[in-house]
């Protein structure tokens, strides 16, 4: 019989709390959940065969259950789906090693969701509309071409120097959005990781860790940012258990 | 109409969710059960979920989804 | 999980879920070399690294025509290059039957090459 782990909790003096409400719950094809304790932090499990262990998307889903009941009471780490091992003893010995890792971790989710913000353009729509400023802005593309020179070649040319200018504003533009969004956040002392450019659809793809009460304010600045920002398709999601903000190599 | 709203919202949650719990996280080394290539198969279920309520999109009439309503 | 997780989103778009799904899932971006696919799977493993460069290079030399520092003997000489380039690309494509879309490997934390 193997374990299969949830997630890594700060229990600190509530162990109490922990295994009551462990006692409520069920963990992946309806078995039964056990903590695993090392100091102030336990690891949440439940009795598997690997071999039983489907992977599948019902039982992913079931597992993130879990995890999601837990994060509402415990500040935790989420563990990968299908992480399994063999024994208590070598639960706490994985705790044991990577305790200093952990408890940074820990403390650096405490009291914090995950939201997760996605900002999708219509790719046409915007690069007309860019489009046009942009011949605005350089209305001196190169001379066209004379009798002495090749005309397919700066057709060529003038055609990339126009997709380049073009890009260089789509850039500007994603960054001048990034800029604006990472200001509000800051204001609510979010830690954030924000990738651009993830698709030609998605501008922005990012996820950030905030405290939980304020879920209001988040979902205020989004409607703020839409009325700023009408070409631009919003969507914020959450709150999500710490996934993204796990920052550890487990030794 | 507005079922589609729940669904595509359903879904969205879903893939989620499934993004979070297969690729993120604390990876126990060495420990993991599920392999790369199940992971896609969960992925799988998902896809053929989102291409039945595509379908189901073009076979109503209009393309436009109505927003969500902001908070609960 | 019958919770409804989204927050705000502004309008949804068609193919909301598509685009999110992409994004979730690199399954279609990843490399598979099988030995049925040897051939195809090496050919697009090295246009994809000689497609990165051949788009650097062409970014680099725009970003320099539009500073304005070059002749008109340079430019015309960069043009022609660049533009030989690109037909020998599409070419090298079209005989493979690869798409831009087959040349973009995603690497995952690292994100698209392109």
């Amino acid at each position: 019989m193997d374990l299969l782990i949830y997630a890594i909790l700060s229990v600190k003096n509530d162990s109490e709390k922990l295994n009551v409400l462990l006692a409520e719950m069920k963990g992946v094809a309806g078995a039964d959940l056990a903590a695993v304790a090392f100091e102030s932090t336990s690891v949440v499990v439940s009795n598997i065969q690997r071999a039983d262990l489907a992977a599948d998307r019902n039982t992913a889903i079931e597992y993130a259950a879990v995890i999601e009941t837990l994060s509402q009471h415990f500040a935790l780490l989420p563990v990968r789906f299908g992480s399994v091992m063999e024994s208590k003893e070598a639960i706490i010995s994985m705790l044991e090693k990577n305790h200093p890792d952990i408890q940074k971790n820990l403390i650096n989710v405490e009291n914090k969701y995950e939201f997760g913000i996605r900002i999708f353009c219509q790719p046409e729509i915007l690069r007309a509309e860019l489009r046009a400023k942009s011949e605005a802005m350089y209305k001196n593309l190169l001379p066209p071409a004379t009798e002495t020179k090749n005309s397919a070649t700066w057709d060529w040319v003038n055609k990339k120097l126009r997709e380049h200018r073009l890009e260089e504003l789509l850039i500007a533009h994603v960054d001048s959005v990034i800029t604006d969004i990472t200001e509000q956040l800051d204001r609510l002392n979010a830690i954030s990781k924000i990738k651009k450019m993830v698709t030609p659809t998605t501008i922005i793809d990012g996820v950030f860790l905030i405290d939980k009460v304020l879920k209001d304010e988040l979902i205020h600045i989004a409607g703020d940012l839409q009325n700023k920002y009408h070409g631009l398709n919003f969507i914020l999601t959450g709150p999500w258990p710490p996934y993204s903000f796990v920052d550890f190599t487990v030794k | 109409m507005y079922d589609n709203v729940i669904d595509q919202s359903k879904d969205i949650t879903i893939l989620e969710l499934l993004d979070r719990v297969l690729n993120k996280g604390v990876i126990l080394k060495g420990d993991i059960v599920i392999s790369v290539a199940d992971v896609d198969l969960v992925y799988l279920g998902v896809k053929l979920m989102l291409s039945s309520v595509e379908t189901m999109e073009q076979l109503k009439s209009g393309n436009a989804i109505l927003p969500i309503n902001p908070g609960k | 999980m019958s919770e409804n997780k989204i927050l705000f989103n502004s309008g949804s778009f068609d193919g909301l879920s598509e685009e999110i799904g992409k994004l979730t899932n690199s399954e279609d971006s990843k490399l598979r070399l099988t030995p049925d696919n040897a051939d195809s799977g090496l050919a697009k493993l090295v246009l994809t690294l000689v497609e990165l460069i051949r788009k650097l290079v062409e970014k680099q030399a725009m970003r320099r025509v539009d500073g304005g520092t070059l002749t008109d003997e340079e430019v015309e000489r960069l043009g022609e290059t660049l533009m030989k380039l690109e037909q020998k690309m599409e070419e090298l494509k079209k005989h493979f039957n690869l798409t831009d879309r087959d040349l973009n490997i995603n690497l995952g934390p690292l994100g698209d090459l392109m």
